[in-house]
């Protein structure tokens, strides 16, 4: 993929978001075209710039690879949003852009007077949004929270792993990787069209606990309707037998295999050379399978770990079966022929860093593809873009705001 | 309902979308009818495989009962068309031609086979916007090959990472594979939408699910890139000193060893219950910093402590975590969620869908809708939504569609077929 179109171009955002799951989510306008002026200040430093992972021998604000893949292709301007000028900069800046984001606690933005009804006055089309961790309004709406948290509160984590062992979850702050910052994504995206279509803006509310409990599937619907409360189930499933994890050669290698209904049963058969306990009646039909399901993941682990997870893998899906690697960053990096067929991963070169590697755009499109372009900004790099060119601020202007530590 | 209610604005109440999606892309087509749009969900006649996973209702396996099938179908009308038959595929390329929005979830090359590949409709609707989403993707070796919500999460990258050493790898619950993926083939679908807002070119969007989970996952791929170290499984320790799960009295939460960073006042709260034995005396209070520490140097100067200081206390290490646990062991989860909140502790519980449902906060904010099902004589109450737009509401107006409920409605009343050739069609095995 070379130069893609870019099919956000036009669109300004001025973007609160810092951390985590707000970042990844403008990244991808960033990515797509959007022009996304990330405001920072040295005052308050968005935490996940001076988080490892780091490349050995650098360290700062500048060289976390976390934060890199974070925030490609965005600008950076330092505000100090502690100074009552800064919030009358901060508004300027509004005033010639579409959006605003923030994953504050709620109502940091409306002390700061950029509120939605404060905003609506400097544009009225401006759509802003917002990811408080519970949400705007409610009992617990002044909780504070993080990813891990609210992953585990959201009942992902109790629908995870074996149920006689503490609910460990996925292991990652999952809410701030996986569904938050789609969710914003999507409402955002939704909202542009909706003001292409009408002229109007609005505000979103993006509930992070709430849009991590969307990703939970029929277990609140399960539970309401027939008062049947899902767990955890080791890596079983209920419409599949088998379907688990399988030990293969190899230190800590395993390959998943999952085998859904009859047909796929005789594929695997095949695949495995129709040893004798396949013909068991303990194994034949797919109910006495999954009666004797632990039985039949020992005997499909004699099998795997004589072989590599990749060669599980392949013998599985040539012969019709879906199976597949349980990967770690090596394979993901490294190893993945599909990942890299696919471009998941961009070489970008980055001055503290080096060449390093960050995630693609998250879908391929035919016509405005978008691509990652530069590495994450470095702190306040954009200042003379933002203060001068587009706030038209004369030079001596811009140095007062500067000594008094308002651009900082 | 009353009017004003139904005439609410919508997101995207000007967009039609055509609904051929299986399990990997119907949580997208879910969000695409929850904010507004017109999907039209196609499935074969006698109805859509989805109709056969369960739940069900009652655990009555019922192809009108599939709450699966109602959770990923709400505002969606439903029609029953075969695709391979050639009526059928005429049929649904006038479909094609009122659409904007089309996305199934086919092998690669399927829809190509019946003559309804994205080159051949957007001849029919250039505007249309074609999406599709695979466990791997349209292009390169592994395109062809098979898929489920478990190869996904496995080949992702996000497997690995949860659970503990020496046992599998967790598989993550709740289908994050398809939810990830069918979230990003919206985000694709609304790119295209807002180019072709300015343009009015459609265009074709792929979304390969093992991707959409690379890029689910925090920091596994770079931490390798950063130094080759590979990012694994630690159980219960999730971030050691920062994160980690403990039993309590009804269940558990998720925090640091004594609350972490803030320890010093969770102890006193123990000490006001008498539940503090003797972790004040210095020489536990000293290893309780150091376990803190540890975590927080790594936030603050990404260096690290050394380990093996650590590793010179182990029966301080296990005293603590003993007066802890039996401490946890007298709260139940929502008095140490509620109390640490005060206390500025981070300290969240880990809740089941029960807990959900009776969180009077989730409550008090609407977070739950309450669905008729008249055909079952019953109301559900159904989650959402996972974002509020305050000019665009989400909302669920009515419950996934029985099988082929609105033929009439499309088929005759808007494609102008009579009667008589609705019943010739369903004879011939067409609808």
């Amino acid at each position: 993929m070379s130069q893609g179109k870019l099919p956000l171009r036009g669109i300004r955002i001025v973007d609160f978001y810092w951390v985590a799951a707000g970042p990844r989510s403008s990244r991808v306008f960033a990515n797509l075209g959007a022009e996304v002026i990330k405001m920072e200040s040295i005052a308050r430093l968005d935490l996940s710039r001076g988080r490892p992972p780091f490349r050995k021998g650098t360290t700062g604000i500048n060289a976390g690879l976390g934060f890199n893949n974070g925030s490609v292709d965005k600008l950076s301007a330092t505000l100090n949003m502690s100074r009552p000028e800064a919030r009358e900069i901060a508004k300027k800046l509004i005033a010639i852009s579409d959006v605003v984001t923030d994953n504050y606690t709620p109502h940091v933005m409306d002390n700061w007077g950029l509120g939605y009804d404060e905003l609506v006055k400097i544009k009225p089309d401006i759509i802003q949004i917002s990811m408080p961790v519970m949400g705007k309004e409610g009992p617990r709406s002044h909780y504070g929270g993080y990813g891990m948290g609210i992953t585990a509160a959201s009942g992902i984590n109790y629908l995870t792993g074996r149920p006689d062992r503490a609910p460990v979850g996925t292991g990652i702050a999952y809410s701030d990787a996986g569904p938050n910052p789609r969710h914003a994504t999507i409402a955002l995206l939704a909202a542009l069209h909706y003001r292409n279509v009408t002229g109007k803006g609005q505000f979103i509310e993006i509930p992070q606990n709430e849009s991590t409990i969307c990703y939970t599937g029929t277990a609140i619907l399960d539970y309401a309707v027939n008062g049947r409360l899902q767990r955890g189930m080791s890596n079983h499933s209920p419409y599949a037998c088998p379907h688990a994890a399988y030990r293969c050669k190899g230190d800590d290698r395993w390959c998943v295999i999952a085998v859904f209904n009859q047909e796929e049963w005789l594929a695997f058969c095949d695949v495995i050379g129709n040893p004798e306990w396949v013909w068991d009646s303990r194994f034949a039909t797919c109910l006495s399978r999954k009666e004797s399901e632990e039985e039949l993941d020992q005997l499909i682990e004699e099998w795997t770990q004589e072989r590599t997870p990749e060669e599980v893998m392949m013998q599985m899906q040539l012969g019709g079966v879906a199976a597949g690697i349980v990967q770690d960053g090596a394979d993901l990096l490294d190893r993945d022929h599909q990942l890299r067929a696919r471009e998941q991963y961009v070489t970008l070169d980055h001055p503290e860093i080096g060449v390093c590697h960050v995630d693609n755009v998250p879908f391929r499109l035919s016509e405005t593809p978008g691509q990652v372009r530069h590495h994450a900004p470095l702190l306040g790099q954009d200042n003379d873009y933002v203060y001068r060119e587009l706030l038209g601020m004369s030079e001596e202007e811009m140095d007062r705001l500067i000594v008094e530590e308002i651009i900082y | 309902m009353g009017k004003e209610e139904t005439e609410k604005a919508t997101a995207l109440g000007d967009i039609r979308v055509l609904d051929l999606a299986g399990p990997a892309g119907v949580y997208g087509t879910k969000l695409l009818a929850d904010l507004g749009a017109d999907v039209i969900r196609v499935e074969p006649p006698g109805g859509d495989l989805m109709r056969s996973l369960g739940p069900f209702v009652d655990d009555d396996p019922h192809l009108e009962k599939s709450l699966y099938f109602f959770h990923f179908n709400t505002n969606k009308r439903g029609i029953t068309l075969n695709l391979d038959t050639p009526d059928g595929q005429e049929i649904f390329k006038s479909l094609v031609k009122t659409a904007d929005v089309l996305v199934e979830t086919f092998p690669p090359g399927y829809m190509d086979s019946l003559g309804l590949g994205y080159e051949d409709l957007k001849t029919v609707n250039p505007k249309l916007i074609m999406a599709s989403v695979t466990g791997f993707g349209q292009t390169g070796p592994y395109k062809d090959f098979k898929s489920y919500d478990i190869v996904g999460v496995a080949t992702g990258g996000l497997m690995y990472l949860g659970g503990f050493m020496g046992e599998p790898p967790n598989y993550t619950g709740g289908f994050q594979g398809y939810h990830l993926a069918g979230s990003d083939v919206v985000s694709g679908i609304l790119v295209a939408l807002y180019h072709r807002d300015l343009t009015g070119e459609g265009q074709y969007v792929d979304v390969s699910m093992q991707q959409s989970v690379a890029m689910g996952i925090e920091a596994a791929m770079t931490y390798y890139d950063a130094s080759k170290r590979i990012r694994r499984r630690t159980g219960r320790q999730v971030y050691r000193g920062w994160n980690e799960v403990f039993p309590c009295k009804d269940g558990y939460v998720m925090c640091g060893p004594l609350g972490g960073a803030s320890w010093r006042k969770l102890l006193e709260w123990m000490d006001s219950e008498g539940m503090a034995a003797d972790l004040k005396e210095e020489k536990y209070t000293f290893v309780l910093q150091i376990m803190v520490d540890r975590q927080m140097d790594r936030q603050v100067t990404s260096e690290r402590k050394d380990p093996r200081q650590l590793a010179e206390y182990p029966e301080e290490i296990a005293y603590i975590e003993q007066v802890w646990e039996d401490f946890l062991m007298t709260h139940t989860r929502e008095e140490l969620y509620e109390e640490c909140q005060k206390l500025g502790i981070r300290l969240m519980p880990i809740n089941s869908a029960r807990d959900l449902l009776e969180d009077p906060h989730l409550q008090q904010r609407s977070f739950f809708t309450d669905v008729a099902h008249p055909e079952l004589g019953k109301t559900f109450k159904y989650q959402g939504p996972p974002y509020r737009l305050y000019g665009t509401p989400w909302r669920i107006k009515k419950r996934a569609p029985l099988i082929g409920e609105h033929n009439r409605e499309i088929y005759i009343e808007e494609l102008r077929f009579s009667k008589e050739q609705l019943v010739a069609l369903k004879q011939g095995g067409v609808i």
